[in-house]
C-alpha cells in the first residue's frame, strides 16, 4: 500500500461523513417547494404592485380632470366653484398622494421579494465548493472521486438551496401581515375612490349633455359610419344638421358614461382580486404550505385597460 | 361612512344635473345667487364626507408604509446574506490557494 493511499483513506471517509450530515440535515428540513411557490407569490406581488401604481395614477388624472371640469363649468354654466371647494379637492389629491407612496413602498418590497426568490446563491455556492475542492485536493495531495466532489457540491448547494427557503419562510411571515392589512385598506376604501370615478364620469357627461343642447358641439362625428367607408369626410353641420343629430349625441354620451363606470368597476374587482391573491400566496409561503397547483399571477387586465384609457385623455 | 357618501354624492350629482334646467327658471338675481349657494353646498358636503373617510385611515396607511419600508429592509438584508453564503467560500478558496502557493514556495526553499 503506497503512502498517499494510507493518507487518503481518513480523509475520503472525513469527506463521505460531511456529504452524508449535510445530507441528512437536509432530508430532516421542511418543505422542498417553498422557494417555487416563493417565486409564485413574488410573480404575483410584482403584478399587483404596478396595478396598485397603475390604478392609483389614474385616480390622479381623473381628480386633476374633475377640478379643470369644475373651473369649466363655472366659466360657461355658472356654476359657483369657491376657494373652499377648491381646497376640499387638493386635500383628496394630498390623500392620493399617500397611497400612491404607499404602492411605491409596494413595488420597492416587490422587488426585494423577487430577488430574494431568484437568488442564485445555490449555484454560486455549488461552484464554489468546485473550486474549493480543486484546491484542497492540490493541498492534501489526493483527489477526491468524481462521484464524493458531486455528493459534496449536491449537498451544499442542497443546504444553501434550504437556508434559501427559510429565509423565504422568514420574509413571507412578515410580510403576510402587511399584505393582508393592504389588501383589507383596499376593500373599505374602494367605494371612495369609485365614487371619485362616478363623479367625474357623471360631471363631464351632464356639461357634454348641456353643451349638445348649446348647439356647441360638432356633431358631425357621428356621419362616419356612413362615410368612412367611402373615403369621405363631413362638411361643418349645418345648425338645423346639428341639431338632427343631437339625440344621438347624447345617446353617445350615456352609452359611454355607462362604459367607463363599468370600467372602472371591473378595474376596482380585480384590484381587489389582485391583492387578496397576493395575501393568499403570501400566507402560503409563510405558512409553509404548498401550494396544490401554481397559477400564473391573477389578471389586472382591467385594471392596465382603464389605466391606459384614463391615461390616454 | 360609505352610506353616507352615497347620500351626499347623489344629492351634489342630482343639484349638477338639474342646475341649467333650474338656473334657467330663476326669475331674480337672488334666486339665482340661492341656486349658486346650494350647489356649492351640496359639493361641499360631498367633499367633506370623502375627505373625511379617507382621513380616518390616515393612521393606517402611515403605519403600513413604514411596515412596507422595514420589510423591505430585511428582505434586503436576507438577500445580502444569501450572496454572502457563496461569497465566504469563494474567499476560503482564495485562502487555500495562497497557503497552497505559500506551501509550494516553502518546500522549493
Amino acid at each position: 500500500m503506497s503512502r498517499g493511499l494510507i493518507k487518503c483513506a481518513p480523509v475520503r471517509g472525513k469527506l463521505r461523513a460531511a456529504a452524508g450530515v449535510l445530507l441528512c440535515c437536509l432530508v430532516l428540513m421542511p418543505g422542498c417547494k417553498t422557494s417555487q411557490d416563493a417565486a409564485s407569490a413574488a410573480t404575483q406581488m410584482s403584478a399587483t404592485a404596478k396595478a396598485l401604481s397603475d390604478y392609483y395614477a389614474a385616480l390622479g388624472v381623473i381628480l386633476a380632470d374633475t377640478d379643470q371640469l369644475y373651473r369649466v363649468n363655472e366659466q360657461l354654466f355658472l356654476k359657483p366653484y369657491p376657494a373652499q371647494s377648491q381646497q376640499l379637492l387638493k386635500t383628496t389629491q394630498e390623500e392620493l398622494a399617500r397611497r400612491v407612496t404607499l404602492a411605491a413602498d409596494l413595488s420597492t418590497l416587490a422587488g426585494g421579494f423577487a430577488k430574494l426568490s431568484a437568488s442564485t446563491a445555490p449555484a454560486d455556492v455549488a461552484a464554489a465548493a468546485a473550486k474549493l475542492q480543486t484546491e484542497a485536493d492540490t493541498l492534501a495531495s489526493f483527489k477526491a472521486s468524481a462521484g464524493e466532489q458531486n455528493a459534496l457540491k449536491s449537498a451544499l448547494q442542497l443546504l444553501v438551496t434550504a437556508i434559501q427557503e427559510h429565509k423565504e419562510r422568514e420574509a413571507a411571515r412578515a410580510m403576510a401581515a402587511v399584505a393582508g392589512s393592504l389588501s383589507s385598506l383596499f376593500v373599505k376604501e374602494a367605494p371612495t375612490w369609485s365614487s371619485v370615478d362616478q363623479v367625474y364620469d357623471q360631471l363631464a357627461s351632464d356639461a357634454a349633455s348641456d353643451l349638445v343642447d348649446q348647439n356647441a358641439v360638432d356633431n358631425s362625428g357621428l356621419l362616419k359610419v356612413a362615410l368612412d367607408p367611402f373615403g369621405l369626410t363631413p362638411s361643418a353641420p349645418s345648425t338645423d344638421l346639428n341639431a338632427k343629430l343631437a339625440p344621438l349625441a347624447k345617446q353617445q354620451i350615456a352609452t359611454r358614461k355607462a362604459a367607463l363606470d363599468n370600467s372602472c368597476a371591473a378595474a376596482t374587482a380585480a384590484m381587489t382580486r389582485s391583492l387578496q391573491e397576493m395575501s393568499e400566496r403570501i400566507q402560503l409561503v409563510a405558512d409553509d404550505k404548498p401550494m396544490s397547483f401554481r397559477l400564473p399571477p391573477v389578471t389586472v387586465a382591467a385594471v392596465e385597460q382603464w389605466a391606459t384609457q384614463i391615461l390616454s385623455y | 361612512m360609505a352610506n353616507t357618501l352615497v347620500d351626499v354624492q347623489a344629492t351634489f350629482l342630482s343639484v349638477d344635473s338639474q342646475y341649467s334646467v333650474l338656473l334657467a327658471a330663476c326669475k331674480t338675481p337672488d334666486q339665482r345667487t340661492s341656486l349658486g349657494s346650494q350647489y356649492a353646498a351640496a359639493r361641499q358636503n360631498y367633499q367633506n364626507t370623502l375627505n373625511a373617510s379617507l382621513e380616518d385611515d390616515d393612521a393606517e396607511v402611515a403605519a403600513l408604509s413604514a411596515q412596507l419600508k422595514a420589510v423591505n429592509t430585511a428582505v434586503v438584508r436576507a438577500t445580502v446574506q444569501m450572496g454572502d453564503i457563496a461569497k465566504v467560500i469563494d474567499d476560503v478558496t482564495t485562502a487555500v490557494t495562497l497557503g497552497a502557493q505559500l506551501v509550494a514556495k516553502a518546500a522549493a526553499v
